[in-house]
């Protein structure tokens, strides 16, 4: 009990680590967006105080305001959920992000499902025939599979299926002239659009699988699989009770390590496939230097991740009876 | 009778065997050639029997044991024949059988206990569930087997419900090792092998279970066939002794007659080798020479090259076995020389003096001394995040003792009792959470920094050599760096050729030779008994005045264990060095401390509840612990009766928790009201030396006296 | 035979022969007769060499230990040999292949021209006509130095706060894996992308961009390190060196770097990829000023030239994908065969070559799933 306070303490403390962060970058760097802002601005204004005002409004800082009082001010609207204004898109940056969210969560949490599962499921494959021609293909494969980086296979897959082929389309996140809803056409289409940005997330597959196969063999030397079976299992009962799960769970932390870089991953998937989710907009913002757009959505990923993170820790309890009493592995 | 040779026939036997091996042999083939891992071994196993297999590391008992259910492990093969009988119904062909009736066959009728009960367990599904998934394998009615199944925990000892909802990791050693038995017999099999099933247990907790097996036993009508490095163990258990030795079957006979005339040298080498609590010292020793390669078995007699009375005869005829009286074979061509001429042990019981008692010694200025010293762990230690209710166990409270110049103390307990907490307090590695450390006089901790001595003088003086001889030795040095560094450190002085000289020279002192060879090896290339030597004079290198022997020899084969202590007391001898010894086992703790006229100390929960010479204390322990563990201890000798186990309950409790009052009354047969609620101090009860013992009931307290006894009739 | 209940870490040496066939008898000390003189006459401990050590000595140690015997056992792994000639001919295009080949400027030959076509330019032209195979060449020196900066970069601040943490214990770790975690926790991409922009003054060489790419990328490893050298503090060794008094430098760097110096190693070549897959990332992205040719600018130009819908520009953006993956290759094989290198077994089976023992099977222990 008390370990999983400690870790919702750890995920706060993250947070308002990275939104202290945002405010030093913002505020205090020696030319900094506030600054560079205000002397962009200013001169266009009859008067100078109006440049202060905006970019309070913009920013949530007050340039004028003394350090402490503006970072009070900063942390404040932050924790209301008030991230400032949008220059580019002229819009509060909450409710561009909000509006984001759901989208980067849809891609991302499929990428990172299909990655491992197949991956996985390759991994216990080369294990089970370890030695022979498909372990040492399958090796290779996932080797090769490892050095692309996902953004280059998210180009290769863009020429041949959406430019040459025609299969999936080139870019948007939604099908066009289908009103949104609960309906057929438009599910289909928001998979359709989703399809290739998902794959491109499968080179994750490939370390996944090394690992794996690595994990399940060491679980074929331990001692309970032999007891396990001369006390006769049917071989099911062994694959999965035993080697599987005992495979799979030294691997949730680097799992949970992935969650994080592949959302990391999204700003360039985004880009790429012009799918307007969180990472869109950031690099949206970093190319219009519309600075508060750009730390709210930095701020909003690292939340994700956050939550992400906390989430996957507290149910991996759950899956492995040793956690939980020592946590201290597991986060 | 059993070993007939080569006449074998798949017949039914006349005698009600239950298991019959006919030149079975178990093979590895690796690069170096094939490796024999049991050659051409005969034998029966006849029903409702205990056959007692004895055999060190390496002569092949695990193979024979995997054998018997046709389980050795891939790639090893197995040839000949294994025919097993049931009681009705026709001799079913073990090997030659397919995997459908391998998978009844095992478990069902023949069942398995293996050495490895800490990972022979799936850690993440319940007990319950092990229990469920074998019974539905087996198309059993899971229901019925689930009640046979508590019905056989409460036999061993267990809560039931709580054991069938726990996880593995939430057991201990002995309750993991009593519900992989509980395991092996819900099937109700008609033979359970079982594969050292105790090894890695406190000899407590091994000798409850062995007196729990024989009620099994006869409750379940089972055939058991135990095999195991400890000879005393299974003495007292076993209907028949079979000894492997170099993976063929030595002597094989009734118990009784193998311990009192034992036919085979190398059983009465083994018997020598044994320490115990009876036999006089001198006539202790260890076996020469090694046994053999599987790849390179001897010809003739695989025992020759290390036997003394070994002929051009035994060179080259395999000795087939010889009748050495009823239903006893041996495999030795000079069988009734061996029965004349080597002598075993325990057969006079006439004590020789030893040494002079440390206490003689003891009249100078104690070299280490502790007063009342307290280590606790798990305190909030960790600041800013550590919101937890943190449990504290105290390791170690408030013990006193004296260490002198020239001599031996060995701790005794059973493990979790902080035995090795205090060794380590006592050597300046643990810092005491209350107390005091004193070295000659003066507080080690005084003016020390974190974790770590800043009294150079005191910290060259007391040094540590492990337990394990795998981890006490940084696998990625060389023995030379691994040797150089304490001389670096304390002899700055001497160049790398000096270094290498006095390193070879100390190498071959403890009889590593050569030693020029053995400086550039890596760890893993030292036989555990090498590693330990190194390990060992790494610390004497710097000429320290307290050694810390840590189970310094319970990592080593028992024919090895001998030797290494007799080095260390010659080390002792030589450099004027005193032992402070911890040690699980009281025979070993007997050897040590009573040839060297050093004292034991028992340690219980934390506490120290009786301290004495060796001698009093092996022969007339005070304290009903002390007792427990003197009755623990397997004897050899002839004279063992079957005695009453002295504890209430197996268990140890909750050193989280420990009781009130005197620690051991939870499990004391002895123990009164009074126990509950006081807690006893140490006091001298013994008649001539001192013997300080905490308990009520040694020290004739008025309160025990008038107290109620809280034993329920045991 | 021990009372010990505690798991002693499974660690490489127990090898999965030895458990099958019951133990080796060379495991076995020959009962050799212990010298029962007791005398203290030829006690071991006064004896001096009468020989000087010399320099030579110490250098030949030296060698053997870190050049000759690694070499031996890498000569050996094909994985080694085609991952370590990978990088050899990058290393080579990165300090002779710039002088060999010209740099190239916009408008120097035809625009587009497919690859081998002409020798003049065998890779092809951009649409601006610049030389693909010249850009992809002067590429290669930053995309080197920015990943061996970042690369050592995460290993050293990884290492020191792993090591630390998990040796020194107490309020040090507390606050080192307090940090630690922050970082883990924080998405490295975003977090690069928005210091790249914010700090876009002081970015101006491939080694500060190296250290920066490698803030998001360290984390991970010190936690890992952490928790390794949490295993290896309690280990016998460690407390023996303690009682000797060996220094805390000596301990850190002699006992327990050298344990986990497969992993450090593996992870350092793994991080060299993350590096630059997020540097080529950005620079794709445009995220990064940048002067010179670069193949993540490649990437970006042709991506904007529309290289993806335009079959005649194709060569333009395979060039730098190749150039990636093969680098790529290269550090995963040698990542692979790397790991054998510092295993003591592998280590003296080839230096007297009289144990034969059946080679390991491949432990995955050290790569981990950290990179995508």
């Amino acid at each position: 009990m008390d370990w999983k306070l400690r870790r919702f303490g750890q995920a706060a403390f993250t947070v308002w680590a990275v939104m202290t962060l945002a405010f030093f970058l913002t505020r205090m760097m020696p030319g900094n967006p506030v600054d560079a802002f205000v002397a962009q601005v200013g001169p266009q204004l009859d008067n100078p105080q109006e440049a202060y005002e905006m970019a309070e409004i913009y920013m949530n800082i007050n340039p004028e305001a003394p350090m402490h009082v503006a970072y009070w001010n900063y942390m404040t609207s932050m924790a209301v959920g008030d991230m400032g204004q949008s220059m580019s898109q002229n819009a509060p940056v909450a409710q561009i992000m909000a509006e984001a969210i759901p989208w980067t969560l849809f891609v991302m949490s499929w990428a990172i499902f299909i990655g491992f599962a197949v991956g996985i499921s390759l991994g216990a494959l080369m294990a089970y025939w370890e030695g022979t021609k498909f372990d040492t293909v399958l090796t290779g494969y996932a080797t090769i599979i490892t050095s692309i980086p996902f953004y280059v296979l998210a180009l290769l897959l863009l020429i041949t299926f959406a430019y040459r082929l025609g299969w999936f389309p080139t870019s948007g996140r939604r099908p066009e002239g289908v009103t949104a809803g609960f309906n057929l056409p438009f599910i289909f289409g928001i998979i359709h659009h989703a399809a290739l940005p998902v794959f491109s997330m499968f080179v994750a597959s490939g370390v996944a699988s090394l690992t794996m196969r690595g994990n399940s063999i060491r679980v074929l030397g331990e001692d309970y699989l032999r007891v396990a079976r001369l006390r006769g299992l049917p071989d099911r009962t062994i694959a999965v009770r035993y080697i599987a799960r005992n495979a799979i769970l030294p691997m949730y932390t680097g799992l949970m390590i992935a969650i994080g870089s592949m959302f990391g991953g999204a700003v360039v998937l985004e880009e790429i496939f012009t799918y307007r989710g969180m990472g869109y907009y950031m690099i949206q913002a970093v190319r219009a230097r519309d600075y508060p757009l750009m730390m709210g959505a930095f701020t909003i990923i690292t939340i994700a991740v956050v939550i992400a993170l906390l989430v996957a820790d507290l149910t991996y309890g759950k899956i492995d009876p040793r956690a939980g009493n020592e946590g201290n592995d597991a986060f | 009778m059993t070993i007939t040779g080569s006449d074998a026939t798949a017949d039914a036997p006349e005698e009600d065997v239950a298991i019959r091996l006919r030149d079975t042999s178990v093979y590895f083939g690796m690069d170096r050639g094939r490796s024999m891992v049991l050659n051409g071994v005969d034998a029966d196993i006849r029903r409702g029997e205990v056959l007692g297999v004895i055999g060190e590391s390496g002569s092949g008992k695990s193979m024979f044991a995997s054998a018997l259910l046709d389980a050795v492990p891939e790639p090893g093969v197995t040839t000949g024949e294994v025919t097993y009988y049931p009681e009705e119904g026709e001799p079913v062909p073990v090997t030659d059988l397919s995997k459908a009736e391998l998978r009844s066959l095992r478990w069902e009728e023949i069942s398995m206990v293996f050495q490895g009960a800490m990972s022979s367990f799936n850690p993440v599904v319940t007990i319950r569930t092990h229990f469920v998934e074998t019974l539905s394998a087996h198309d059993y009615d899971v229901d019925r087997g689930l009640a046979r199944a508590t019905d056989l925990l409460a036999d061993l000892y267990l809560d039931p419900e709580r054991m069938l909802e726990s996880y593995p990791h939430e057991l201990s050693g002995g309750m993991k090792q009593r519900v992989l038995i509980a395991l092996s017999l819900v099937l109700d099999p008609e033979v359970l092998v079982m594969d050292e099933p105790t090894a890695a247990l406190d000899l407590l907790m091994q000798r409850s279970i062995i007196s729990l097996l024989e009620e099994i036993k006869e409750k379940h009508d089972l055939t058991i066939v135990f095999i195991t490095h400890d000879l005393p163990l299974v003495a007292d258990l076993a209907d028949r002794l079979a000894v492997l030795y170099a993976f063929e079957f030595a002597e094989i006979g009734p118990a009784e007659e193998v311990l009192e005339t034992p036919a085979h040298p190398y059983t009465r080498a083994l018997l020598n080798a044994t320490p115990n609590l009876s036999a006089p010292l001198e006539e202790m020793r260890p076996i020469e020479g090694e046994s053999p390669d599987p790849v390179n078995i001897p010809k003739g007699c695989s025992y020759h090259p290390r036997c003394p009375l070994a002929d051009e005869e035994c060179q080259q005829i395999d000795p087939g076995p010889y009748d050495a009286g009823a239903d006893h074979d041996v495999h030795c061509h000079h069988w009734e020389q061996s029965i004349e001429d080597l002598d075993v042990a325990f057969e006079e019981t006439v004590d020789v003096g030893t040494r002079p008692s440390a206490a003689g010694r003891a009249s100078g200025e104690p070299v280490v001394s502790l007063s009342d010293v307290e280590v606790t762990f798990g305190s909030a230690n960790d600041g800013w995040f550590d919101f937890g209710d943190d449990e504290t166990v105290t390791a170690v409270d408030g013990v006193s003792f004296d260490i002198y110049e020239n001599d031996v103390l060995v701790l005794v307990g059973e493990s979790g009792c902080g035995k090795t907490t205090l060794g380590k307090t006592a050597v300046g590695l643990q810092k005491p959470t209350g107390g005091t450390v004193e070295y000659r006089g003066r507080d080690v901790w005084e003016g020390a920094s974190g974790s770590s001595l800043s009294d150079d003088e005191a910290r060259r003086a007391l040094q540590i050599v492990h337990q394990d001889p795998g981890s006490s030795l940084n696998s990625h040095q060389r023995v030379r760096t691994i040797l150089e560094q304490p001389l670096k450190r304390w002899h700055p002085d001497l160049d790398g050729n000096d270094r290498r000289e006095r390193i070879l020279g100390m190498l071959e002192y403890v009889g590593i030779t050569p030693p020029g060879d053995y400086v550039d090896r890596y760890p893993h290339q030292l036989s555990g008994g090498e590693k330990q030597r190194v390990a060992l004079i790494r610390s004497m290198l710097i000429n320290p005045d307290l050694i810390l022997a840590d189970e310094a020899v319970s990592a080593l084969d028992v024919s090895l264990r001998v030797g290494m202590m007799d080095m260390m007391i010659d080390l002792q001898d030589s450099f004027n060095t005193s032992f402070l010894a911890v040690s699980h086992d009281l025979s070993n703790a007997r050897y040590l401390a009573e040839k060297t006229g050093g004292r034991i100390g028992v340690m219980y929960l934390g506490e120290l509840v009786e301290i004495g010479p060796a001698e009093q204390i092996i022969h007339d322990p005070q304290h009903p612990y002390t007792q427990a563990l003197r009755w623990a201890t397997p004897e050899l000798g002839s004279e063992t009766e079957e005695t009453e186990s002295p504890i209430r309950s197996i268990d140890i409790p909750d050193p989280k928790n420990p009781p009130s009052g005197c620690r051991y009354h939870t499990r004391c047969p002895e123990a009164r009201e009074v126990c509950v609620e006081r807690e006893p101090e140490l006091v001298d009860v013994g008649e001539g030396a001192s013997q300080p013992t905490a308990c009520l009931r040694a020290q004739d307290d008025p309160d025990y006296r008038m107290s109620e006894s809280i034993t329920d009739d045991v | 035979m021990t009372d010990d209940h505690t798991e002693t870490r499974k660690r490489d040496d127990t090898n999965r022969m030895d458990e099958l066939v019951p133990d080796d008898p060379r495991d076995r000390v020959a009962g050799e007769t212990v010298r029962s003189d007791g005398g203290t006459v030829d006690s071991p401990f006064e004896t001096t060499s009468s020989v000087e050590e010399t320099r030579g000595d110490r250098l030949d140690r030296f060698l053997e230990g870190y050049a000759r015997t690694p070499w031996s056992i890498m000569r050996q792994d094909w994985r080694a040999l085609v991952g370590l000639s990978i990088l050899g001919v990058y290393l080579l295009v990165a300090t002779l292949g710039v002088y060999l080949v010209e740099p190239s400027h916009p408008a120097d030959g035809p625009q587009l021209l497919g690859a081998f076509q002409n020798w003049e330019y065998p890779l092809g032209t951009t649409s601006s006509g610049r030389d693909v195979l010249a850009d992809a060449v002067h590429s290669t020196p930053s995309i080197l130095i920015m990943m061996a900066s970042g690369a050592l970069f995460t290993i050293g601040v990884g290492t020191a706060f792993g090591v630390v943490a998990g040796y020194k214990g107490g309020m040090v770790d507390t606050v080192l894996s307090t940090v630690t975690d922050v970082f883990i926790n924080i998405p490295g991409l975003p977090l690069v992308i928005v210091l790249a922009t914010l700090l876009s003054d002081w970015i101006n060489n491939p080694v500060a961009l190296g250290v920066l790419l490698a803030i998001a990328a360290w984390a991970g490893l010190a936690r890992a390190i952490r928790s390794q050298v949490l295993t290896i503090r309690n280990e016998s060794f460690i407390e023996s060196a303690r009682a000797i008094d060996l220094s805390t430098r000596w301990i850190l760097t002699k006992e327990i770097l050298p344990q986990l110096m497969p992993y450090i190693v593996v992870n350092m070549v793994n991080a060299a990829r993350t590096i630059i897959f997020a540097a080529v990332a950005l620079y794709f992205l445009g995220v990064l000023p940048y002067s010179d040719a670069n193949w993540g600018v490649m990437l970006n130009t042709a991506y904007e030239a529309g290289a993806l819908y335009r079959p005649e520009a194709y060569h333009w953006l395979l060039v730098p994908m190749v150039a990636i993956s093969g680098i790529a290759v290269g550090l995963i094989l040698l990542a692979q065969s790397l790991d054998r290198v510092f295993n003591p077994r592998a280590r003296a089976r080839h230096q007297g070559g009289e144990e034969e023992e059946p080679m390991e099977p491949e432990t995955d222990d050290t790569t981990d799933v950290m990179q995508v």
